[in-house]
């Protein structure tokens, strides 16, 4: 599959495996800095995996600036104001972002505050409207493997005064270097660890039925989907698995490059506003709504799903399946291992079990309908296709 | 060669103001013709200026939503709370003379939105719904997600194009 035009970027580099961390006095030399904010939350020094990238830093001839650790569940523009303050204050010359989702996308605001002398982000608001490159040094090391945001090139930054969720999408916000280490997710519990693997799946297997698919995100799309498949079930076996917990890592890395580029689609613009309308925690409302979103897709892709069916089920459930059952198989793999993950973890499988109730639907299609990932589906749904996905999601 | 191809973008050029001209008008008299384009202008913030401009300088086109007043404002340089940026007139012509959609120009990365990504959706299916009105079914079953709606004919809407503003209403979802 070759689209008439793509563009593809992925400029971050990538140090993964055991002890990866302990390279990072190399990178900001190299980086030519030596003076790193270190961005992260409490509970991630209370856990000491914060620790472990202030132990290597330590040992390098950088000196830590300061540790911001006030970054709240939802990035917020006042947060990311005050890591810009603190970062000009403290003389710091790169940004060492230690966490999940939230936390790094805090770093990608500050960068934009910093780099473009920002007073109000809301003008740096909207898709490559960026400018200029970033003047910040970056080094993002997740402690989640889902969210891909070490590979992304956007950022959701909540204006808490104005109730509004400020996007940003340029690909100036790709860090300058990520690292994955498996100390880094170690910890975390079974249910997390499912949830979030499948909100990095849900990245994958949109970004193949996308409208900016290409032959480069494709290949790291398959890719991710053939490490969770493989490893997940191994890491819920066995937590403490350093190398499955990297395989898992390298795979939200992937799924974030694929989606960065190819961009995701309608389980993502129901998502979203399910998460702002209900609360769902963003990779449970991924992982419920995935199945929905491909089977209303299918009449478009079903093709591309039937490419990804070897890497969802494995080669010899695709060599079994007749070519003309292969995209709804991939949609029934999908489903299994759904399934697997309720019954081991306790994912939801059902918005209904994720705490939406039924009155809530409508408010859940109106705001998905405004979302841009939806622009980017295969195929573009009325508000009554929408309520009809989510109530058979109910 | 260099003078002969000058020539061509600076054709190309002119053929995209007149068609932007006709676009701007366009989403005036859809506004006033239907309904979802009213609802859809009247979720737009108050008051607001949407510009859709071909880079680096130009054409470009702008409508002001000022209270229950939708008006197109033409290629006036204004400071727009929306800017939607085609990176190039060889991309933007093609959407604009109904070859390509405008999805697919956003899609592809042929073009840029700087404000708030809710209201560039807004004006995305407007702009749909507008090329349902000035251009044939042959042509919008190529670029619209799916076929075009009217509630008047092609020629009605030709007519309006006389008009610079609508009066928009507010009211629930399209």
């Amino acid at each position: 599959m070759i689209p008439a035009y793509y563009e593809f970027q992925n400029s971050a580099k990538i140090l993964s495996g055991n002890r990866a961390i302990e390279h990072i006095g190399f990178e900001l030399l190299s980086l030519g800095v030596s003076r790193p904010l270190v961005l992260t939350n409490q509970q991630l020094l209370d856990l000491k995996i914060a620790t472990i990238v202030l132990d290597a830093l330590a040992d390098t001839e950088a000196t830590v600036a300061t540790v911001f650790t006030d970054v709240p569940v939802d990035s917020s523009v006042d947060v990311v104001n005050e890591v810009a303050r603190v970062y000009r204050e403290t003389q710091a010359d790169a940004i060492v972002a230690v966490g999940g989702g939230s936390v790094l996308d805090t770093a990608k605001g500050a960068a934009i505050v910093l780099t473009h002398g920002a007073t109000d982000l809301m003008q740096y608001r909207g898709a490559e409207s960026l400018r200029g490159r970033r003047s910040v040094a970056f080094i993002a090391i997740p402690t989640t493997a889902g969210t891909g945001s070490e590979a992304t090139s956007a950022a959701v930054i909540k204006d808490t005064e104005r109730h509004l969720k400020l996007s940003f999408q340029s690909l100036s916000l790709l860090p300058d270097v990520a690292i994955l280490d498996p100390r880094m997710t170690l910890k975390l519990p079974p249910r997390l660890t499912a949830s979030t693997a499948m909100d990095a799946l849900t990245h994958a297997v949109e970004s193949v039925s996308c409208r900016q698919a290409n032959p480069l995100s494709d290949n790291y799309a398959r890719s991710a989907i053939d490490l969770i498949r493989e490893y997940l079930p191994r890491v819920l076996d066995r937590p403490d698995d350093e190398r499955a917990r990297l395989a898992l890592a390298n795979a939200a890395l992937m799924a974030g490059v694929a989606f960065s580029n190819a961009m995701v689609g309608i389980v993502h613009a129901m998502g979203h506003a399910a998460g702002g309308v209900a609360g769902i925690a963003h990779g449970d409302a991924m992982a419920l709504l995935l199945p929905h979103g491909m089977a209303y897709n299918s009449d478009a892709v079903c093709d591309r799903y039937a490419e990804i069916l070897p890497n969802l089920a494995g080669i010899d459930v695709y060599a079994a399946t007749p070519p003309a059952e292969r995209g709804q198989a991939a949609i029934d793999a999908v489903r299994s291992l759904l399934k697997m993950l309720h019954e081991r973890t306790g994912l939801p499988l059902t918005l209904s079990q994720a705490g939406v109730s039924a009155g809530q639907i409508p408010e859940i299609a109106s705001v998905a309908l405004d979302e841009a990932a939806l622009s980017m589906n295969v195929k573009q749904p009325t508000y009554e296709e929408l309520v009809a996905i989510l109530e058979g999601a109910l | 060669m260099a003078a002969r191809a000058w020539r061509v973008k600076r054709g190309r050029k002119a053929i995209a103001a007149i068609v932007l001209w006709v676009l701007g008008r366009g989403l005036v008299a859809s506004a006033r013709l239907d309904g979802r384009v009213r609802r859809e202008v009247a979720s737009w913030p108050d008051p607001s200026v949407v510009t859709l401009l071909i880079a680096p300088w130009g054409p470009r086109v702008s409508w002001r939503r000022a209270g229950n007043s939708l008006t197109a404002i033409g290629s006036a340089e204004v400071d727009p709370d929306l800017l939607v940026t085609f990176k190039s007139v060889d991309v933007a012509l093609p959407c604009l003379l109904g070859m390509k959609g405008v999805l697919d120009a956003f899609t592809e990365h042929r073009s840029t939105a700087s404000g708030d990504l809710k209201h560039a959706m807004s004006v995305l299916r407007c702009l749909h719904i507008v090329e349902g009105y000035l251009f044939p079914d042959i042509m919008t079953r190529r670029i619209l997600p799916r076929p075009a709606e009217r509630s008047r004919g092609h020629l009605v809407a030709y007519a309006n194009l006389l008009h610079s503003s609508a009066t928009i209403e507010s009211g629930e979802r399209p």
